[in-house]
């Protein structure tokens, strides 16, 4: 008879890790770009709403007064898409390491910014979700325990990754 | 207590806090959704055909103060028929085949960004050759201490053909304002002493300024009605379908939509 794997919380965990943290950063992605302005026809229209959502967004990047107005547009321009891109890898499940390092990397990079703001007392919005949220204390703490629980979950694909696969047989002595 | 009994206690704490923080954003934006009054099925914007609404060349007497509940649009002598277009506050010929409509609030950074990168250019290339009637609408927030009093000054102004240097200096000097609250002041640097009398005066009023902040009024609820929840919040108009895009944007973005609605067969 077939048995199923005992239960394993280092598993456990990376898998609810993978799907939570994928699924929240391909929402934040999407929001960038396709929220509040979402006008699916003409295309060019289309195209209108997403390039002001976008603008937007540098805005809310340029309010942190850590980029010039060039740097604010580029990353505006490139970090909703990277974050599909990480979620979507994450979700997948493929090289769960590397991806959910640079999750991490990227989270502990939030979470210096959000508070370097609250510190200094800028009246600005997150940009977290793109649509207007005011930058407090709830939002430092947030991404603060976001970071932690990605970082606990790469340093348990870590382990995970040097222990022996679970369908090994045992050896027999 | 076993590691498997840990394990499902924190992780239902963490589904706890995930559902209070979700109900949390869902509240907020019940609230905000309740708060909006009920609004009438929008009119279809379509072209025109009733007669014009006598609108006054240079007048700068004040617009006659809307009845208590008019929800009655006149329909403006234009491509589209938009409701209660203050003349004062409108610019660009009402026959132009793209109509904007701009909600601003004067102590919002981003209606700055809006207003110093984009307004000028709009109206040097576009409102000024006939291709765009722009019309500004005050929609000014409750977060901000000071935008209703900003914006009965601008609409003041407007009443003596003095709104464009006035909004210029409400938006190039927003900081200072925006901390002190010294709006008379701001208005008062770029208005000769007569007209500064003049907008003093009218504000000095009950009774004008009663009729100032229902054109106020008026606008705020037009923007519920357009569902506008965020300034500046820009809305198009163009060969019978309307664009509504909120926050600013860059006036190449801009440039490039107008230029594709005006190219529309």
């Amino acid at each position: 008879m077939m048995q199923s794997s005992p239960f394993n919380y280092r598993r456990a965990i990376i898998l609810i890790g993978r799907l939570l943290l994928g699924a929240l950063f391909v929402y934040a992605g999407y929001a960038k770009i396709f929220l509040p302005n979402f006008i699916p026809s003409p295309m060019f229209a289309l195209r209108f709403s997403i390039l002001t959502n976008l603008s937007n967004f540098a805005m809310q990047v340029e309010s942190y007064e850590l980029l010039s107005r060039g740097g604010a547009s580029f990353v505006a321009h490139t970090l909703p898409f990277a974050e599909i891109i990480l979620g979507l890898l994450l979700l997948i499940g493929w090289q769960v390491r590397l991806w959910a390092s640079l999750i991490t990397l990227l989270l502990l990079g939030f979470v210096v910014v959000v508070s370097r703001a609250y510190a200094l007392h800028m009246n600005i919005n997150c940009g977290c979700f793109a649509t207007p949220e005011p930058l407090t204390g709830y939002t430092v703490l947030r991404d603060a325990a976001l970071t932690v629980f990605a970082l606990v979950v790469t340093v348990l694909a870590f382990l995970e990754a040097r222990a022996p696969h679970p369908w090994t047989a045992p050896r027999q002595s | 207590m076993s590691r498997r009994t840990l394990f499902l206690i924190v992780l239902g704490l963490g589904l706890l806090a995930g559902a209070y923080s979700l109900t949390r954003k869902l509240n907020s934006a019940e609230a905000a959704a309740a708060a909006r009054p009920a609004s009438p099925a929008p009119e279809p914007v379509a072209a025109s055909s009733a007669p014009a609404r006598p609108t006054p060349a240079t007048d700068t007497s004040l617009p006659p103060a809307p009845a208590a509940g008019n929800a009655a649009r006149a329909p403006e002598p234009q491509g589209v028929s938009l409701p209660d277009v203050d003349p004062h506050k409108a610019f660009g010929s009402k026959n132009a085949p793209v109509v904007i409509e701009i909600f601003s609030d004067f102590q919002c950074p981003a209606c700055r960004q809006l207003y110093a990168a984009t307004n000028r250019q709009l109206l040097d290339t576009y409102v000024n050759t006939g291709k765009v009637y722009l019309i500004h609408r005050d929609f000014p927030l409750q977060m901000h201490a000071y935008s209703k009093v900003a914006a009965l000054y601008g609409r003041a102004a407007s009443q003596i053909g003095k709104f464009e240097p006035v909004e210029q200096t409400l938006f190039e000097n927003q900081d200072k304002w925006g901390q002190s609250g010294d709006v008379d002041g701001t208005v008062a640097a770029v208005l000769s002493p007569a007209d500064l009398a003049k907008v003093r005066n009218l504000l000095k009023s009950p009774g004008t300024v009663q009729t100032l902040q229902a054109l106020i009024d008026k606008d705020v609820a037009l923007g519920k009605i357009d569902n506008v929840g965020q300034t500046p919040t820009t809305i198009f108009h163009s060969k019978g379908q309307t664009y509504p895009v909120a926050g600013a944007m860059t006036f190449e973005v801009l440039k490039n939509f107008v230029d594709q609605l005006l190219g529309q067969k």
